[in-house]
């Protein structure tokens, strides 16, 4: 015979459907975007990963300075048993200021996927990249004008050397916005008017080599090639961001995405738990009789955590389903706004499944079994005496001499407590949520702000190498890059004691300044030692820290142009470019290697803002539906809980109005206090998440909150409990007056 | 005797307030009878009821069934103690409230491997025309007919039943005793009532008075009253 309580269930779930289908909502999205993150990211970096032998990504290029004689690329390949591949290239403009990389087809390395449309045929046609083709609307078909000249644009393309849009290595932040590669005929980029740069990308034949072997080898290989030409550029794929940066962003995200989940999982757990106690309380006769009669606790136990753990199984099930088939694009397109991705196809990842249905079941199943066993484990007898607790001597708690209706909330709170723990614990993720997705942007804009304001000069020149100018104003600076412990890039800046651009700084004598943000990022403080090194020959430099300098843009260190050349070992009259207000006109352009412009310094804040901002909305959608869905749950339960006092008060002559009044002011309390100690707490909690957050990242943005963002979490905070007041202060009112007589019965 | 009594003794709370609810309860009850346990309040009548139901648990003596004893039974051997020899019957139904009068007497039939025929027990209750009536629907005697229902349906060696008439007015109280006479003439289940009705030992086979924890009489009734004459 089938267990008739199992016929419950059913019944259960439709009078209470409200409160499971918005559980079951709540939980299927919440999992349908995190699988799909997980898929998304995993079908992608498949790709990504393919791609390498797939389009043959080259090990590594080179330039040279002029065409080489003719047995130096044969030499080169036989010396170090690899095949080296013409990838000329020339830089153009086009008439917004953007840089375009021409390049012609290649058949043997590197190759290029398109993603839409035909590679170019005719003199007048244009394949370019995809991310670069979104960002500024261009479609297949439109007239692009680069070089002075008009193409149509054939293709939308992903080259595989180009899964990041770096302009240069030595970048901060990759460009997707004013930098594409593109692809035109051989006759097409024979009549460029750029000067074309002799790029050559080499493919080992050795593919079984580790990182260190692959490392030392093309070290071999740059040495070997300088002896015997001029050597403009030397990059292995290891260092090359435009290949590597994006396998390694990828999945960084992931680990935030997992915890996102379970939090969110571990308070619905709580919120299953604390709402099936309730009911174990309401029903605590019914359940000493079915013990009386010989049902085991073991039958009651399954049968009061069946419909959580069903609707959780169900909520898995579907959000799994889009997260194969609905979300994954989603997600994707967060990394493809980011990345020049070949194409992807959305691959089944048991990571994911485990990760987004088995570990949420066992976490819904481990927390309502804990709690509902000891909810279970009182005897028939108590049940059936409803004394429900294990205190033996109950005594109701000291409250001061407060007026009556305020002791009388005190009482509901004390008496809810459990409740009221879930829905401060649930009111604190969300704020910490909301927190999260309102705080970015401001953040990003104040950065931006603050870089723009702090910036040396309307222009910033690097030079391939020192040439004087006449421009009025112009002044000299060093500049060199070195590596900290942690392998990240930091500028060294070497300037006139005097200097018209970087003032109120005395870098006299062998004074050294830090720019705050490397010494926020690294805790460093005045007076510490600081160690970096040489990127290729590992040189160490030890420099002792004067005091910190506001520069947020880059992490960077300051010093005389002295300091600097004794420290480099080079001519105290060397210097590497220019600080300046006004364009410099008389130098060659291809002898400058960098313009550093306003846009630079914030490239690092706009690429953050294009890549992650999709991501902020959903977290401020995802908390406020959290904020709603904790109190109506947990004030339902309160007031589901007291269904009988509240209709003998109203027995007693309260109003409607005075019964809400009491049970939903008790709750109005503890959301208002709630939400005043979960701001400062999630204000607490996201500093640090964000400090961990952006050790990862290259450079520095220093957390800041806008002033406006916790008072509106707080407003958003109650507006939703406003919401939600309604809905029970209309529940209160439909309390019967005979509720409290029929259950005294 | 087929249920045994041996000097039962149980007290409640510690030091100064412990109080002896029973002081050693030596008795029996013979298969099939029906045994009224009387006294006011307080005099450890509900007390051993529990303990003969395995829901509460001596501090001293001996509580067999047809020669099993529960003293040395763990929590899940009284669990299936209960499955299979107990039905309860509560002054208050505790009824679940979302399943209809069938399906919560079918919750008692789930618990034996031969429940009686259901049909039956419904028509016997007199419960057939409100069979698919939720507990709400019901007045109280019928909710208690359903709880009796739920009870006897496992066909429970034995029925105990605690204050069955508490809550209901005369006449639906009559009803429900005949009701339990009818289903021990039918069934044949030993019957064990507490009450505080003196009325009530008239339809019983044998009385047992309690007072202060202890029993004042112990009597076999020769003649017995019907439930329909019984009157108070």
């Amino acid at each position: 015979m089938k267990n008739p309580l199992l016929k419950r269930l059913p019944r259960e779930l439709k009078s209470d459907i409200g409160k499971y289908i918005a559980l079951f909502l709540f939980l299927s999205l919440t999992i349908a975007f995190v699988s799909g993150f997980l898929v998304a990211d995993n079908s992608l970096k498949k790709a990504y990963d393919d791609s390498f032998e797939k389009f043959t990504v080259e090990d590594g290029h080179f330039i040279l300075a002029q065409l080489p004689e003719d047995d130096l690329l044969s030499d080169i390949e036989n010396e170090f048993d690899i095949s080296i591949y013409p990838l000329y290239f020339v830089n153009g403009e086009t008439p917004e200021g953007h840089t375009v990389r021409f390049y012609t087809q290649r058949d043997e390395v590197d190759r290029i996927d398109v993603l839409k449309g035909e590679f170019p045929e005719k003199d007048d046609e244009i394949a370019i990249d995809r991310l670069y083709a979104e960002n500024n609307n261009i479609s297949v078909g439109d007239i692009y004008t680069a070089d002075k000249k008009n193409f149509k644009v054939t293709a939308l393309t992903a080259f595989s050397d180009y899964s990041c849009l770096y302009k240069n290595n030595a970048d901060m932040m990759f460009d997707a916005n004013k930098f594409t590669v593109a692809l035109v005929t051989d006759d097409a980029f024979d009549s460029l008017s750029g000067a074309v740069q002799y790029c050559y990308a080499w493919v080992d034949h050795d593919r079984d080599m580790d990182d260190t072997a692959r490392e030392d080898k093309s070290d071999e290989i740059m040495k070997y090639i300088a002896k015997k030409a001029v050597l403009t550029d030397f990059l292995a794929q290891q260092n090359n961001h435009a290949i590597t940066f994006t396998g390694t962003d990828m999945g960084g995200d992931k680990v935030m995405i997992q915890w996102l989940l379970y939090i969110v999982i571990i308070v619905l757990a709580f919120a299953f738990a604390v709402t099936t106690r309730s009911t174990i309380e309401q029903e605590a006769s019914v359940i000493g009789t079915l013990r009386a009669s010989g049902y085991t606790r073991s039958e009651l136990l399954w049968h009061y955590i069946a419909l959580p753990l069903l609707t959780a199984a169900a909520a898995a099930v579907v959000g799994n389903i889009l997260g194969y088939l609905v979300t994954p694009d989603m997600m994707a397109s967060m990394y493809l706004h980011s990345y020049s991705l070949t194409k992807y196809t959305v691959i089944w990842n048991a990571d994911a499944f485990v990760r987004t249905t088995l570990i949420p079941l066992a976490i819904i199943l481990l927390v309502n079994l804990v709690i509902v066993s000891v909810s279970l484990s009182l005897s028939p007898l108590q049940f059936l005496r409803r004394d429900l607790t294990r205190k033996k001597n109950r005594r109701a708690a000291k409250l001061p001499n407060w007026r009556f209706l305020s002791r009388f909330r005190t009482r509901i709170i004390l008496q809810n407590r459990a409740a009221y723990i879930i829905l401060f614990i649930g009111i604190f993720f969300s704020s910490v949520l909301m927190l999260f997705g309102m705080m970015f942007s401001p953040l990003m804009d104040h950065f931006k702000e603050q870089v723009v304001s702090s910036k040396f000069s309307e222009y910033q020149y690097l030079l391939r190498m020192p040439l004087e100018t006449d421009t009025e104003g112009a002044e000299k600076y060093c500049a060199a890059a070195l590596l900290n412990d942690n392998d990240e890039e930091i500028t060294i800046y070497g300037i006139d004691p005097d200097s018209d651009y970087i003032t109120g700084l005395d870098v006299s004598g062998d004074k050294v300044y830090l720019s705050d943000g490397f010494m926020e990022k690294y805790g460093i403080e005045s007076g510490d030692n600081v160690v970096l090194h040489e990127k290729y020959s590992g040189d160490e430099y030890t420099l002792r820290v004067t005091d910190k300098y506001d520069y947020p843009a880059t992490l960077s260190v300051f010093m005389s142009r002295e300091t600097f050349c004794d420290m480099f070992g080079i001519d105290s009259d060397s210097f590497s470019g220019y600080f300046s207000d006004e364009k410099i006109t008389d130098i060659d352009e291809k002898l400058i290697a960098a313009t550093i412009t306003e846009h630079d310094l914030t490239i690092m804040a706009d690429q953050l803002d294009d890549s992650m901002g999709r991501l902020f909305p959903i977290f401020g959608a995802f908390s406020t539906v959290m904020f709603v869905l904790m109190m109506y749950l947990l004030s339902k339960l309160v007031i589901e809980k007291n269904t009988s006092n509240i209709s003998m008060i109203k027995i007693l002559g309260y109003t409607d109005r005075e019964a809400s009044g009491l049970y939903s002011r008790a709750t109005w309390i503890v959301v208002v206090l709630s939400l005043l100690i979960s701001i400062p707490l999630s204000g607490f909690t996201i500093e640090k998440i964000y400090y961990t957050m952006m050790l990862e990242y290259n450079g520095w943005l220093s957390y800041w909150v806008a002033p406006w963002v916790y008072p509106m979490i707080f407003v958003i905070g109650v507006l939703c409990f406003a919401a939600v007041s309604l809905i029970l202060m209309k529940k209160i009112k439909r309390i019967p007056l005979a509720q409290a007589l029929k259950n005294m019965e | 005797m087929y249920l045994e009594l041996d000097d039962i003794k149980k007290s409640f709370g510690e030091g100064e307030n412990r109080a002896e609810v029973l002081k050693g309860i030596t008795c029996g009850v013979e298969k099939g009878h029906i045994c009224v346990l009387l006294g006011p309040s307080g005099s450890g009548k509900s007390t051993l009821l529990n303990i003969i139901g395995g829901i509460d648990t001596p501090d001293s003596g001996t509580v067999s069934i047809d020669g099993e004893k529960t003293a040395a039974m763990n929590e899940k051997q009284l669990s299936q103690y209960r499955r299979k020899h107990i039905g309860y019957v509560f002054q208050s139904y505790n009824l679940i409230p979302n399943l209809t009068v069938k399906e919560n007497i079918e919750v008692g039939a789930y618990l034996s491997d031969k429940p009686l025929e259901l049909d039956e027990i419904i028509k016997t209750l007199g419960l057939w025309e409100h069979k698919d009536k939720i507990p709400s629907q019901l007045s109280g005697g019928q909710q208690q007919r359903t709880a009796i229902g739920r009870a006897i349906i496992k066909n429970p060696d034995i029925l105990l039943c605690d204050e069955p008439t508490g809550a209901l007015d005369y006449n639906t109280s009559k009803e429900i005793l005949k009701l339990i006479e009818d289903v021990n003439s039918k069934f044949g289940n030993t019957v064990i009532i507490v009450t505080h009705n003196d009325a009530i030992k008239l339809m019983a086979d044998q009385v047992i008075k309690f007072r202060d924890g202890r029993i004042r009489h112990n009597d076999l009734n020769t003649v017995k009253t019907p439930a329909a004459e019984l009157d108070w």
